[in-house]
């Protein structure tokens, strides 16, 4: 079913949704930006049409609304955990088909990874709706067609944003309700972007060769890349965290453990107890996480973890693309070993 | 004819009395140190003409054009209108008679570093606060020097200014967003002032120590560091060259908002009315308050000012320096 | 709620002995019986979570012998007996027994390295039918790193032994001296078809061990390692230990030498 409603009627089938869900879509923060007086687009809870930011990528990613930065596991006293509550009110969450695509990745660590599922990751994973917005063109350094990630139908509701009015599409039945007597009926059906200015070449290799893993495509992001972990932060995709407990100032006796993002490129990742780490270089880190991106979770879960959303290329403050060092990796591998000596 | 010159009147037209006998210098003021590149063609026409054929960059951010006729100040200063124009009226300067040049010398070009527009330091927009400064004081005769600059970096030297605007920023900190990476506590301890240290895997800051450069939010992987937009300004004063006495400006007041900040240099110039020497030719404010004393000073510059809450004033200054002779401010009693 | 696999349970501590100036192990009260090579996340309230891996299994009781070396294991040297210790697991994939059986087994161990092999010695200490021989080669730091003296003296009565120490002093009554490397040499291998290498320890003292032995004819696939990373959840969600397509926590931390070799850091 397709409608059309002017954006008064949009925010009146806002306004119904909230009764009963948690909106969350990316919205401007503004003057809260790396560099003074600039915006960021992060997500958060709205509840008007004119705070979605619909115009442009968002600087971080939805993944926020199921992986929140800092999660608290358990809360403890000398001798017990206790988990705690967690809100319960379903959630609808505005994004785009890359982001979409992106869930899919961290489902397959969370959900499936060892056969097991992450139960924090779980209560607010099920709790999500999808409300799909078109994307009207291609953004700076998107790839999402080269991923296969350009397309989805997995959400509710597709949304096509305009200045005038706005188009949608209602999937899901449980949120007819909402749309009964709003708006002009049509058939509308969201379109998706066929092709971006960036294109990657996924090398189809089924093993990488040893030498690859040394290979000196390699050695240029060792002094290039600053290890700060903004491409993984900004990353719908990248899933690591670490665990840590932390004592109440006030009553060290009492605390909690809780989970913040990790990031494959900052120091001590690896790092075990007594102080060896691994990946010391950050150019074999940045292998890591390219391979992690499209090899590695692919040869284990048979999918592509990357889904193209070229955020880590919109924020690494060293300009470097990942983008181009798939490509650069695709040419290794053709050149075969011979060129990399 | 011989050349019958007031040059009083020439050096307050901002016109230099060179070493080379007849010519002149024309001194070109940018408030804020950026200006639209189409006037480099008039400036250019002005130094073939009637100078020398070049221009040099003078270290307030003006342009000075050397060697023009005395005789053809007159001609000059009526084609410097589009730039006054452009540069001083436009902000607001009061100027009676644009079509004689320009009307003071004294209170000095307000300069800045580029600030914001560029730089990924700089905490504001450094040009549009140096004009707002500019369309306050000038034209005025008093021997006041101002830049203002992005950061605590300070590349434009601030603190070499009677007054030096530092642009600030108060970092925010969201707990929930923060990773506990450390960029921002190892970048504070090896650049900064080692403000930040961290507590439970997250970020706690000592605020005596923060001065508020923003780097911690440059380093920030997630935004958990953000700048508060409300803008502030540190105050330095007092740092000059010179022969006397040089030295580094020392912090007046903390935390200001650009109002405060504006109307702090303002005041200034009803102080000096009040306190300069009128016996010497002219007096540079610096000297002024050796004489005075800070306090005085600074109770005259914040009189009828409402300063913002987060402001901190110093209540006492150290004054620094470099002193040739221990004895550089000893008088005989005979000189009053 | 009751499918937390990030809630650690209570398990009784029995006794502890101490083994070196750093290490003791711990003896818990344990309901069931893991997998020998198979690690749990010792998780104390308070101070934090750690893999551990299994340096003795018996009936009702489980060991665990721990280094001081970072704030967990500390804390851990804190607990009496009788207090409560707080685990999540067992974790990984554990030690291929039954392929062990009927054959030539080598163990090479370094330093912390001997804990999780312990259970296998002791497992074929008491079924030596099992096997048709096996060798010790031990390696530590120095003397005063030695652990399971007493144990090492009683597997010396069935088992060639060989313990060697990087640096020695005065009190090293032992006649090696020496990394572990330089003593492959000494192990008689009659058929390079009926055995099985075991080598655990530090990173680097597993890499060159197994070169040796591949060196002295031993297949790769011949060689099996546990591999040192940081697991830090241990049910392959959090990251820390992934290299290559495994996860240390699900896939390991036992592998084969020719999957070990083609996972690059």
């Amino acid at each position: 079913m397709g409608k059309s409603l002017s954006h008064n009627e949009f925010n009146v089938l806002l306004g119904a949704l909230a009764k009963d869900y948690n909106i969350y879509a990316p919205a401007r923060f503004e003057k809260q930006g790396r560099f003074s007086d600039t915006d960021i687009i992060r997500y958060r809870q709205v509840s008007q049409v004119e705070e979605i930011v619909w115009q442009a990528k968002s600087t971080y990613s939805p993944k926020e609304v199921v992986m929140p930065v800092t999660q608290t596991l358990f809360y403890f006293t000398q001798t017990e955990y206790r988990e705690p509550e967690t809100d319960t009110r379903p959630c609808l969450v505005f994004l785009r088909a890359c982001d979409i695509n992106g869930f899919a990745s961290l489902d397959k660590i969370y959900l499936e990874n060892g056969g097991t599922e992450d139960i924090y990751y779980k209560r607010l994973r099920e709790k999500v709706k999808f409300i799909l917005i078109e994307c009207h063109t291609s953004f700076d350094n998107c790839f999402c067609v080269s991923m296969g990630a350009n397309t989805t139908d997995n959400y509710s509701m597709a949304v096509r944003f305009g200045e005038e009015n706005i188009q949608l599409e209602l999937k899901d039945e449980q949120l007819a309700g909402y749309l009964d007597n709003i708006g002009q009926g049509n058939d509308f059906k969201p379109q998706f972007i066929q092709e971006n200015k960036i294109k990657v070449n996924v090398p189809s290799v089924a093993e990488m060769p040893d030498w690859i893993y040394n290979d000196q495509m390699w050695k240029q992001y060792d002094h290039r890349c600053i290890a700060c972990g903004r491409c993984n932060t900004t990353c719908v995709t990248c899933s690591c965290y670490t665990a840590l407990d932390v004592l109440y100032d006030d009553n060290c006796q009492v605390g909690e453990r809780r989970r913040v993002w990790a990031s494959c490129h900052i120091d001590g990742f690896t790092d075990m107890a007594g102080g060896h780490g691994f990946r010391k270089e950050n150019g074999a880190r940045m292998r890591f996480k390219v391979f992690h991106k499209i090899y590695d979770f692919n040869k284990r879960f048979g999918k592509h973890m990357c889904v193209g959303c070229g955020r880590c290329d919109d924020n690494c403050p060293e300009y470097i693309s990942y983008s181009n060092c798939i490509n650069i990796l695709n040419d290794r591998l053709k050149e075969g070993e011979k060129a990399s000596v | 004819m011989t050349l019958d010159l007031d040059r009083k009147k020439v050096v307050k037209n901002n016109w230099r009395v060179t070493k080379v006998r007849g010519k002149s210098a024309l001194r070109i003021r940018i408030p804020g140190g950026h200006m639209s590149a189409k006037h480099f063609d008039l400036i250019r026409q002005i130094a073939e003409n009637y100078g020398n054929g070049t221009v040099h960059i003078t270290t307030r951010q003006g342009f000075e054009l050397p060697e023009i006729p005395y005789e053809k100040i007159p001609e000059v200063n009526r084609m410097l209108y589009p730039l006054l124009q452009d540069l001083e009226l436009a902000i607001g300067v009061q100027i009676d008679k644009p079509e004689n040049g320009y009307p003071a010398a004294g209170t000095r070009n307000v300069a800045a570093c580029i600030g914001n527009r560029v730089c990924p330091f700089a905490n504001f927009d450094t040009t549009v606060l140096a004009k707002k400064i500019e369309k306050e004081i000038y034209p005025n005769d008093l021997h006041v020097k101002i830049a203002v600059t992005g950061c605590p970096n300070d590349c434009i030297k601030a603190r070499m200014h009677d007054y030096g605007v530092i642009g600030v920023a108060e970092p925010v900190y969201d707990y929930e967003r923060c990773i506990g990476c450390q960029a921002c506590v190892k970048n504070c301890k090896k650049k900064v002032t080692g403000a930040l240290a961290m507590h439970n895997g997250k970020v706690v800051r000592d605020e005596r120590l923060c001065i508020g450069c923003g780097e911690c939010v440059l380093q920030c992987p997630t935004s958990a560091w953000t700048r508060n937009p409300e803008k502030y300004f540190n105050l330095t004063i007092m740092g000059r060259t010179g022969k006397k006495n040089p030295r580094i400006g020392e912090l007046f007041v903390q935390w200001a908002t650009a109002d405060v900040v504006v109307a702090i240099i303002k005041n200034t110039y009803k102080y000096a009315e009040k306190y300069i020497d009128k016996t010497l030719v002219k007096e540079h404010i610096g000297y002024i308050v050796d004489r005075t004393g800070y306090q005085v000073f600074r109770d005259a510059v914040l009189d009828g000012i409402e300063l913002n809450p987060k402001a901190r004033v110093a209540k006492h200054i150290q004054w620094g320096g470099h002193f040739y002779a221990s004895d550089i401010f000893m008088t005989d009693q005979s000189a009053k | 709620m009751c499918n937390n696999h990030l809630k650690p349970r209570p398990y009784r501590l029995l006794s502890i002995k101490k083994e070196s100036f750093t290490e003791c192990t711990f003896r818990l009260e344990c309901d069931h019986t893991p997998v020998i090579g198979q690690f749990y996340e010792v998780s104390l309230p308070r101070v934090g979570e750690m893999p551990i891996s299994i340096s003795g299994i018996g009936s009702g009781w489980l060991d665990m012998t721990i280094r001081a070396v970072g704030h967990v294991s500390t804390a851990v040297h804190t607990l009496k007996p009788g207090d409560n210790i707080f685990l999540r697991g067992p974790y990984g994939n554990g030690f291929p027994m039954a392929e062990m059986e009927g054959k030539h087994i080598i163990i090479a161990a370094g330093g912390c390295g001997v804990s999780p092999i312990r259970p296998i010695i002791e497992h074929f200490y008491n079924h030596p039918e099992k096997i048709t021989a096996m060798d010790l080669l031990f390696g530590f730091k120095d003397p005063s790193l030695v652990l399971f003296n007493q144990d090492i003296d009683r597997w010396k009565e069935k088992f060639n032994t060989i313990i060697t120490v990087d640096q020695s002093c005065s009190t090293w009554e032992g006649k090696n001296v020496g990394l572990i490397t330089e003593y492959v040499k000494q192990v008689k291998i009659p058929d390079f078809q009926n055995m099985e290498v075991i080598i655990v320890g530090p990173p680097i003292m597993m890499k060159f061990t197994a070169q040796e032995f591949i060196k002295h004819g031993v297949a790769s696939e011949r060689i099996i390692v546990s591999m040192e990373r940081r697991m830090s959840c241990g049910v392959g969600k959090c990251g820390h230990c992934k290299v290559g397509d495994k996860y240390v926590c699900l896939d390991g931390p036992v592998f084969r030498y020719d999957q070990a070799q083609l996972l690059i850091d």
